[in-house]
């Protein structure tokens, strides 16, 4: 039970990335790390924003929530997701959001904090270090605090 | 078209050309018309001179007339009355004679005609006067009687009809010569008149030639300066349009090559990911081939074995390399594109210390190599983009070290001048030298020269063009092989510009 009475539910991950491929290593990655939250993956935004803001069960109408944002979408760029998460009037602008991305451009890292994007990781081509930047960013995950929404 | 055009501009030149010459011509003519008019002016006076002349002599043969007889006239009188009126009266006529002969003769000098009339009067003047001195004579010493008498038996009379007769002859020959000249006159005053007239005429022509060529040339001059200045607009305008789709395509080129290289690492990324992960589900199977050899050799099948000790990690081992070597390419192309977009921040430039610079950074690859590598003092100044020119020269120093020549050490320098307006800076080198084949290829992304037995993408000249192109300049090589290579880097002066 936490302090407004309801029942402790583990936070949940929203994974909005296209390419399947690249979903499915940093979900191994962040399950290697221990990391047992549920992931839900979406491939594109118009899905990815119905679930966040609509669905009964997504993070707007129940619960806390981490944001996993590929900026690189079909339908839509992931810039504007962070703009309508982090938006003065949106209930999950508490939410904590990790950008996923291959560009490492500096313009658009300035851009993405600037919108409110609380950690920006570049998928570097050296897996590796690609795995180890997911495992931290599960250590970091099982460390902070999700917010509930309000 | 265009030949069309060219036969009407031919025909017009043609048209043209006739009618300056037909005004030149009637220029020609005018002049012509003014000479003879003129000519003609004075033959006019000269024959009113004579006609004038003609009139002179004709007066003095009447004068001379008119006072041998009055003269003539008062002599009688005074012998025949005594009275000395007559005598005063025949003095004062009879002195004027010689005066009027002398006139006559004066003015017909130039007639041989009248000359030779004048000439048989002379001695008939003489016995006349000779003859009327002796009568007045008489008369004057009071011998009227006798005078009367002497002048009654003289030759006087018919010595004066001769004269008479003589004169006349002479005036009418004036009379005669005054008829011709009067009508030279008229003849010379009617070519006057035509002369005039077809001066007025040619006068008019000419004028209406002239107007007409000036007013051609005229709208000729307007129409090509207003073609002029409606090509010079257009030019422009087309100038502008080009720089901007210029501009376009090169940002377009930019992005491109921006988007591609992202999303050519997306799938990289994915193969890359893959691999790591089937690396780690071959190490436990590779454990499992183990201890089956140790443990049960009979289930462990020799293709399975090769399997997992020697094509798996084979396998893994070519898709690991070439997805790193696919790696280097694409940030390449990312970091030429990321180049493209930046901005050049053109500032004065000290060549020798940058030069310096560029050598001193690389120092100790060159050394490594065992290079010498000089700068030629002094180098021009420059205003450019510092960070583009050290890249420039960083990347071809560079190059100068890699491709020794085996057999002799190598060398390195680095010489700037002025040429034309721009700055060249050369590196001239003393290696292995590029095929003449391949001078435009090396400057292509991702292609190579000669034997690859040095570590590199090809990715170095690819940059060092766009560079070059970038700030407004371009760059070349000399080469052949076995002989060193020159490259020579033109830029503008001033950046700026």
């Amino acid at each position: 039970m936490n302090a407004h009475g309801q029942p402790h539910r583990p936070v949940g991950i929203v994974m909005i990335e296209d390419d399947e491929g690249h979903a499915r290593l940093i979900e191994k990655n962040i399950r290697r790390a221990g990391i047992n939250n549920p992931i839900r993956h979406f491939t594109d935004g118009g899905t990815a924003l119905r679930h966040l803001f609509e669905d009964v069960d997504g993070p707007a109408k129940n619960g806390p929530a981490l944001v996993l944002l590929d900026l690189n979408l079909p339908d839509m760029s992931g810039t504007d997701i962070l703009t309508r998460i982090k938006a003065e009037d949106s209930p999950l602008r508490r939410a904590p959001v990790v950008v996923l991305t291959t560009t490492d451009d500096k313009v658009e890292i300035q851009r993405c904090y600037d919108l409110g994007c609380n950690v920006y990781i570049t998928k570097p081509v050296n897996y590796e270090s690609f795995a180890q930047a997911i495992r931290q960013l599960g250590l970091f995950l099982s460390v902070i605090q999700v917010p509930e929404v309000e | 078209m265009a030949r069309a055009f060219d036969k009407v501009a031919v025909s017009e030149e043609r048209f043209g050309r006739a009618l300056v010459a037909f005004v030149a011509l009637g220029f020609g003519l005018l002049i012509a018309a003014a000479v003879a008019v003129g000519w003609n002016t004075v033959r006019t006076s000269q024959h009113t001179e004579r006609v004038a002349h003609t009139q002179m002599v004709r007066q003095a043969i009447a004068d001379l007339q008119v006072d041998l007889e009055q003269s003539e006239t008062a002599r009688r009188g005074y012998l025949l009355t005594g009275k000395p009126l007559f005598l005063t009266a025949y003095r004062t006529t009879g002195g004027v004679i010689p005066g009027r002969y002398r006139l006559i003769r004066q003015l017909v000098e130039d007639n041989p005609a009248q000359i030779a009339r004048l000439d048989r009067i002379v001695p008939l003047l003489q016995r006349l006067t000779v003859l009327r001195a002796k009568s007045i004579a008489f008369g004057e010493a009071g011998r009227l009687t006798a005078a009367q008498r002497e002048f009654s038996g003289d030759a006087s009379v018919p010595l004066m009809r001769a004269i008479r007769y003589r004169l006349r002859a002479m005036a009418s020959g004036e009379a005669a010569l005054l008829a011709v000249r009067t009508a030279q006159q008229a003849n010379a005053a009617r070519l006057f008149y035509i002369m005039a007239g077809l001066a007025s005429v040619l006068l008019a022509i000419v004028a209406t030639l002239t107007l007409t060529v000036v007013v051609r040339n005229t709208r000729a001059l307007t129409a090509s300066r207003d073609d002029l200045r409606r090509l010079a607009g257009s030019l422009e305008d087309r100038v502008t349009e080009r720089t901007a789709d210029l501009a376009m395509a090169n940002e377009e080129i930019q992005r491109f090559a921006y988007i591609v290289s992202h999303d050519l690492r997306s799938p990289l990324v994915n193969v890359m990911g893959f691999t790591a992960e089937l690396e780690a589900a071959a190490a436990p199977l590779g454990e499992l081939v183990t201890r089956a050899e140790a443990e049960a050799p009979q289930i462990l099948t020799e293709e399975a074995r090769l399997a997992a000790r020697e094509d798996l990690p084979e396998a893994l081992g070519f898709i690991r390399t070439s997805t790193a070597k696919m790696d280097r390419l694409i940030n390449a192309i990312l970091q030429l594109s990321r180049q493209g977009r930046r901005t050049l921040a053109p500032e004065p430039l000290d060549l020798v210390a940058l030069c310096d610079t560029v050598i001193g950074a690389i120092r100790h690859v060159i050394d490594d190599r065992g290079v010498t590598a000089t700068v030629v003092r002094p180098m021009p100044t420059m205003i450019a983009d510092r960070v583009a020119v050290e890249q420039i020269l960083s990347n071809l120093v560079e190059n100068a070290t890699k491709y020794l020549h085996p057999g002799r050490p190598g060398t390195v320098t680095l010489s700037a001048r002025k040429h034309l307006g721009r700055i060249v800076i050369s590196v001239a080198d003393n290696g292995r030298g590029i095929d003449p084949r391949d001078h435009q290829r090396i400057f292509d992304l991702f292609r190579r020269s000669g034997t690859q037995d040095q570590p590199g993408e090809g990715i170095g000249l690819a940059h060092v063009r766009a560079l070059a192109y970038r700030m407004g300049g371009t760059i070349s090589v000399e080469s052949a092989l076995g002989e060193g290579a020159t490259f020579h880097l033109t830029l503008p002066q001033d950046q700026t510009v």
